[in-house]
């Protein structure tokens, strides 16, 4: 109703932000929920891989144990697929009509905000037990009680990852366009 | 972004600082200085340090072993890894890594330029420069027949370039005292190390600045001590001290007026760091105190290896592997000159 | 031992014995005054050893001490820091001079250092060491002291050892061959001279012997010519016979004791 309302500044920001069609919205947000998800992981893992090998060399025994840090960084990513496939199976045609109607927006806005929210959720959830599984695989090799209570840190860390895909899930409950018109 | 480099760091950087904090385990502990000092004779040494990481190095060695040989193969160890590094690492660390050399290039090429002018024999110059510091166009420094030529060549061929064109002209190489000498490249040197440092920004830049600003006010303050009593004038003095640091300006300014130990204790007892470290000296006495400096200085390197994501990890190492070094000479001379009992003076134990 | 009693092959004359004489009293007098310069050499000898021993040992602990001065001026100034002071170096500014002593009349070399130029060196280890590196200079300048004093000691020990054992050699020769010998020289000169002696005495004697028969006989072949002719006047006188004559002369010559005349 707002853009109704203001159909007299045809050119004003707020008329193009509506203009944009909520297909555009839920397809960035799935793009980026799989996509920074992905970055997350990937930049954790190589974080944490670097030091991994480094350290490998003169500690050898530290490679299996510390193979968890990886692991974490991985479950991240799977945590953005999930969440992808999940919004995609929310994404629903809207017949032409009925695509700018409030409904519709509301859905478009509520899958966007989903993707959002995981996609960064685990880019920083990525980014942060990679760098705590990089000091986790040097101070093992210094000290090798260390190890355990270091992966209690990176537990606590992938615990975020884990609010942001809750989260993104509840949101995207939310997403429902307007059923078609009978 | 200080804080942030914890992001970017590993791409370059990560696999080599895990190498650095390797080698960092291997170092001596208490317990393997302990053994060490333990020993009646050489051979014993040589017994305990292949236990260590120095066995493959010294295993080869013939059986009456002498002291240089063991400095000189742990030296060997450190270019090793210290090459190793170097050549895998890129931009901007490689800079940093030769940087941390550049301090015995400096040596090196004093000793080339003052074996040249009192006509020494090149190849014999060659062997006794410090490994570290070799770099491949150093044979060209005996070559100059004169002191222009030394500085045209110098100028272009060396990495120490800078230093010699901002402090020295072409006139001072001839008259110039070789250690007044050494001490202005080694001034600029440090100058220069510490914008870098800076310009890196982050971690290394603060966790660098605060060990660059020890060496230079240790330096200020050993120059101010050696000069007591000398021709240098107070002028050359402070033309010594390097402009950053603790000390820097007010305490520079004092020490170039310092005449005595007292009165060089008096300045530095108003600095809470280096307060500490002159209070555990007696009235008088200086012999303490190289010592003194050099356990602060290893109590710093050790706290940059509580950080992780910076360069400072490497410097630390050298200058850690240096005063093992530095231990292990002084614990074989010790041994091999019936000195038992002053082992203790000057073993500084690094964990 | 077969010089023992050999004797100068001299022409036993009594100039010869006068010579031997005074070369006798030569080589006692040159006996005794080499003996008193072997003493004097001999105390000296034992003084040097004396102080030879201590000045070993304490060069033992000087050395020690200097050798301990390097590695703490290595420890704190750096490894090079002996390359670093060596190349500096133009000449040596501790230089060793050595002049001759005269000991009992032998001349022994005696060294002592001296400082000639000043070190430039006083800002060695500038940045760090330099109290080290000057304190192992000062060890090292005592040692350099302890050393060139060990060296004129161990020195003058061996020249003295030279001396003493020339001089004991002469003694020795002195009085085991040049004085029997000298002294067998001038008995066999005094024996000859004696003989000589003997010789002419017995020769005087015989020849006097000689001539005292020969004036006997001459004395008993005058009287026997008087006798003879005495009997011949008589035997002329009273146409006797020659021999009652005779018999007739040597009742008259024999004088009567009852006679007093």
């Amino acid at each position: 109703m707002s853009g109704a309302s203001m159909v007299g500044d045809s050119s004003s920001w707020s008329t193009a932000l509506v203009k944009i069609s909520p297909y555009t919205f839920s397809a960035v947000g799935i793009a980026i929920a799989i996509g920074v998800s992905v970055l997350g992981a990937a930049w954790g893992i190589y974080i944490t891989g670097s030091s991994l090998i480094g350290a490998a060399i003169k500690a050898p025994r530290i490679t299996s144990k510390n193979l968890i840090s990886v692991i974490f960084c991985e479950a991240v990513a799977i945590y953005g697929v999930i969440v992808a496939i999940i919004l995609q199976t929310k994404l629903e045609s809207v017949p032409t009509a009925q695509i700018y109607a409030p409904e519709s927006l509301r859905a478009g806005y509520a899958i966007f905000a989903s993707g959002i929210i995981v996609g960064f959720a685990n880019l920083v959830c990525g980014l942060c037990v990679g760098i705590i599984g990089s000091s986790c695989a040097l101070s093992d090799a210094q000290n090798s009680t260390l190890f355990v209570k270091i992966l209690v840190i990176e537990i606590f860390g992938s615990a975020l990852g884990l609010f942001g895909v809750i989260v993104g899930i509840i949101m995207s409950a939310q997403a429902t366009w307007p059923a078609k018109s009978v | 972004m200080y804080g942030f480099e914890a992001m970017t760091f590993n791409i370059h950087g990560g696999y080599l600082e895990a190498i650095v904090r390797g080698h960092r385990a291997g170092l001596l502990t208490a317990a393997d200085y302990n053994n060490l000092c333990q020993c009646e004779t050489l051979d014993d040494i040589k017994m305990h340090l292949s236990a260590t990481e120095y066995g493959p190095y010294l295993q080869n060695e013939p059986s009456p072993l002498h002291t240089t040989t063991i400095v000189e193969k742990c030296t060997l160890k450190l270019v090793d890894e210290y090459k190793h590094m170097l050549c895998q690492a890129t931009e901007p660390l490689s800079t940093f890594l030769e940087y941390i050399t550049y301090g015995h290039m400096i040596d090196n090429v004093v000793l080339i330029v003052t074996g040249t002018l009192h006509e020494r024999d090149v190849q014999e110059l060659l062997e006794k420069c410090h490994p570290l510091g070799m770099f491949d166009s150093i044979a060209t420094l005996a070559v100059a027949q004169n002191m222009r030529e030394l500085y045209r060549l110098v100028l272009v061929d060396t990495p120490l370039a800078p230093y010699f064109s901002e402090c020295i002209t072409s006139e001072d190489l001839d008259d110039m005292n070789i250690e007044i000498m050494r001490n202005t490249l080694y001034k600029a040197y440090l100058e220069d190390f510490y914008k870098f440092c800076q310009k890196l920004g982050g971690a290394t830049a603060e966790i660098m600045s605060d060990l660059l600003a020890f060496e230079a006010d240790r330096r200020a303050v050993n120059i101010t001590i050696n000069s007591i009593g000398t021709e240098l004038t107070r002028d050359d003095r402070r033309k010594l001290y390097s402009n950053f640091g603790l000390l820097y300006p007010y305490g520079h300014e004092e020490l170039a007026v310092c005449e005595d130990i007292d009165q060089v204790r008096a300045v530095m007892e108003k600095y809470p760091p280096y307060q500490s470290i002159f209070s555990k000296l007696s009235y008088g006495e200086s012999q303490m105190l190289d010592k003194a400096f050099y356990e602060e200085e290893v109590k710093r390197l050790c706290l940059a290896f509580e950080q992780q994501f910076h360069y400072g990890v490497f410097f630390a190492y050298m200058r850690l592997r240096e005063q093992e070094i530095r231990n292990l000479m002084w614990i074989s001379e010790c041994v091999a000159q019936n000195q038992k009992s002053r082992v203790h003076d000057s073993v500084v134990f690094i964990f | 031992m077969s010089g023992q009693s050999q004797r100068l092959n001299v022409v036993p004359t009594v100039t010869m014995l006068g010579v031997m004489k005074a070369r006798l009293v030569g080589a006692t007098r040159g006996h005794a005054l080499l003996k008193k310069k072997s003493d004097a050499l001999t105390v000296q000898f034992r003084q040097i050893l004396k102080k030879i021993v201590s000045t070993k040992e304490s060069m033992g602990d000087i050395m020690k001490t200097s050798s301990f001065a390097l590695t703490e001026a290595k420890y704190v100034a750096g490894e090079n820091i002996k390359h670093i002071v060596l190349e500096n170096v133009q000449n040596a500014s501790l230089k060793v001079r050595s002049r001759q002593e005269n000991v009992a009349g032998v001349k022994l070399p005696k060294f002592e250092y001296f400082t000639e130029g000043e070190t430039k060196n006083d800002l060695t280890g500038l940045a760090r060491g330099g109290q080290q590196v000057q304190q192992c200079r000062a060890a090292y300048v005592k040692a350099i002291e302890v050393l060139v004093e060990l060296a004129s000691l161990q020195t003058s020990f061996l020249t003295l050892d030279e001396a003493i054992k020339t001089t004991n050699r002469r003694v020795n020769a002195l009085e085991n061959v040049v004085k029997p010998r000298l002294e067998n020289t001038i008995s066999y000169i005094k024996g000859e001279l004696d003989e000589l002696e003997r010789e002419d005495f017995f020769r005087l004697k015989k020849i006097q012997g000689y001539k005292k028969r020969e004036i006997e006989r001459q004395l008993a072949a005058a009287k026997q010519q008087a006798e003879d002719q005495f009997a011949e006047k008589v035997s002329l006188q009273k146409g006797v016979s020659i021999n009652s004559a005779h018999n007739l002369l040597s009742a008259a010559m024999e004088k009567d004791e009852d006679i007093i005349f």
